[in-house]
């Protein structure tokens, strides 16, 4: 419901960005020989005359049929661009996820099983010290002291994760943005488990004679994980921001890597392309998490 | 009951109600809690620092010297640098103090312009009942919308620096502080003297500013200290990206990604602004978790 008006925003600041590159379309693809009629021919022919919210319609149109106009630098079609460098991007967030959310998961739940204990309140500055922590600091850290010392690679994607060099050359990303994913997931975890571990039916199990690990993590870790998993959606965003820092940092080629690129050497095709791509990403994540949720739980399905 | 009996009562009263007041007072708390009480401490320090850097830094931020390059903390060469000298031989302590300024300025602005749009936004929400569903739904949407997204797509239209940058972190500061002080408002409104107050024929606009924000601005001003951390961490974000403030400005983002070239050479060079990025959201943080629970009676226990 909420992602329509925002996908409207972001394709109108994608419209827009167009609209200010400095090089007049018409001019270009009248040549150089060209004279003042023929370009203003041109000009008619592709429809530059019109009002700009008709523009916009046909920008939509040209967005759906995935034609987002060539790259000002490398002259490669933005689509194939962005088909290039999505996958690495992925690979990331998947790379980092299935380390960051079990840890940050087992930390909650030790946190919350020990409450107000010294390994309570450890847990929590550290999670803590992971919300303040700057993305770029653990990576500068990580290629200083691992990837100068040659254990690990920190230049660039070394080939598809499941090549053992691709594999090496993830882990230090990996670690950047996930260092600072840990953090939040522990203290999540720790808040919701807390609550359920006070319900009625974990109670009930606990009267039962039902094992104290076995209560805490059949019964209350179990309904505690579903705002977790929302949370986590919610944080995808947060994740987003950590993949364009940690991209730009280890050289990975991903579309956040490549929308930083486009930026700043004002490739407006490009950037556009990029930017929507992130955005579309992200709605569609939410979307992902929203049927994980009725999943989970499956009184939201009913509802 | 004599007058002078009922007198004696009610200062009785009015004591007791001021022993109570004292005794939650939010500072209280805060005190009473080290480490919030040292990241007040702290915070209270870099501030000062950052505002008084051009009357205490001891040289000047842009003056490069090439003799001094990469110079160590306190060396030989440069006795009174006590940070050492960055990959142009200016001094890394007065940077700091300038970094500082500017990254705590360039926070400090957008959240003060943001948090105020979006304080408005909260209070005329809860204020004018009908329009709180369509301002809310607007509030939704830009919370839902990744900050770092913002940044690159102001970016992208009005070009990298300082402006693009300060409206980037204004406008996600919008929502967060619009859902608070809707939340703050709502329960002023419950209050029988906003009923008062339009009962002896107070305008609108004389409600809203006198009754209701009078009453929610220390919430608002509160979470808006809680939003400058986050503010300060995604500005030095995009600032490393090279999209906020550009070298050689003194800005530590900025300064971070600079000596990222000489990481081998003199890791210090960027170490150093990480470091005091770290240490002065870190504090942001531990205050503001530590301000929320002196605020939220339900959470005190």
């Amino acid at each position: 419901m909420i992602s329509l008006p925002v996908l409207l925003g972001v394709l109108l600041i994608g419209f827009l960005l167009l609209q200010v590159v400095p090089t007049d379309p018409a001019t270009v693809s009248a040549g150089p020989s060209a004279t003042k009629a023929d370009v203003d021919a041109i000009r008619l022919q592709m429809g530059l005359d019109r009002p700009l919210w008709i523009q916009f319609g046909g920008y939509i149109g040209r967005v759906l049929q995935l034609d987002l106009g060539r790259s000002m630098i490398s002259n490669r079609s933005v689509a194939e661009e962005i088909a290039l460098t999505l996958w690495p991007t992925v690979e990331l967030m998947l790379a980092c996820l299935i380390w960051a959310v079990p840890l940050g998961v087992l930390l909650g739940t030790l946190a919350a099983r020990r409450r107000g204990t010294l390994v309570d309140r450890f847990i929590m500055a550290l999670s803590v010290m992971g919300v303040s922590l700057p993305v770029f600091w653990v990576g500068l850290l990580l290629i200083q002291y691992v990837g100068g010392a040659g254990y690990l690679p920190f230049q660039g994607r070394n080939g598809p994760i499941w090549t053992s060099a691709g594999f090496m050359s993830v882990i230090l990303p990996a670690i950047t943005l996930g260092a600072v994913f840990v953090g939040p997931v522990a203290r999540m975890t720790r808040t919701s488990l807390l609550e359920t571990l006070g319900a009625d039916y974990v109670r009930t199990a606990r009267a039962k004679g039902a094992s104290d690990w076995r209560v805490t993590i059949r019964h209350a870790l179990r309904n505690a994980l579903i705002p977790v998993v929302t949370l986590i959606g919610l944080q995808i965003g947060f994740l987003l921001g950590g993949s364009i820092v940690t991209e730009t940092m280890f050289a990975w080629p991903g579309v956040g890597r490549m929308a930083v690129g486009a930026i700043t050497s004002s490739d407006f095709p490009l950037a556009q392309g990029a930017i929507l791509i992130l955005a579309v990403g992200f709605m569609t994540i939410n979307l992902a998490v929203d049927v994980l949720y009725a999943y989970l739980d499956p009184r939201i399905a009913r509802a | 009951m004599t007058e002078a009996a009922l007198q004696l009562q009610t200062a009785a009263d009015q004591r007791a109600i001021a022993a109570i007041r004292k005794k939650n007072a939010v500072w209280r708390r805060i005190l009473k809690d080290p480490p919030a009480a040292l990241a007040a401490l702290f915070l209270i320090l870099v501030v000062a620092a950052a505002i008084l850097a051009p009357v205490i830094a001891p040289f000047d931020p842009y003056t490069t010297n090439m003799r001094l390059r990469f110079c160590p903390p306190m060396s030989d060469r440069c006795p009174a640098y006590l940070l050492g000298a960055d990959n142009q031989g200016r001094d890394m302590l007065t940077r700091i103090l300038y970094g500082l300024r500017a990254t705590l300025g360039i926070g400090a602005i957008a959240v003060t312009i943001g948090g105020g749009l979006g304080a408005a936004i909260g209070l005329i929400a809860a204020f004018y009942r009908r329009l709180d569903t369509p301002l809310m739904r607007l509030v939704d949407v830009l919370l839902s919308f990744p900050a770092i997204l913002f940044g690159l797509a102001i970016a992208a239209v009005v070009g990298t620096g300082l402006p693009g940058l300060v409206l980037a972190l204004c406008v996600t500061s919008i929502p967060s502080i619009a859902r608070i002080a809707r939340g703050a408002a709502q329960s002023v409104m419950q209050q029988e003297y906003m009923e008062a107050g339009r009962a002896v024929g107070l305008g609108d606009g004389a409600l809203i500013w006198r009754y209701l924000a009078i009453n929610c601005w220390p919430t608002i001003l509160i979470y808006m200290t809680l939003q400058l951390g986050q503010a300060i961490l995604l500005g030095a974000a995009l600032s490393f990206l090279g999209l906020g403030a550009q070298p050689p400005t003194a800005e530590l983002g900025s300064m971070a990604a600079d000596g990222r070239k000489f990481l081998s050479l003199a890791p210090r060079v960027s170490t150093i602004p990480c470091a005091a990025i770290f240490l002065v959201v870190l504090a942001f943080n531990v205050l503001g978790d530590a301000l929320r629970d002196a605020l939220d009676p339900k959470l005190r226990q």
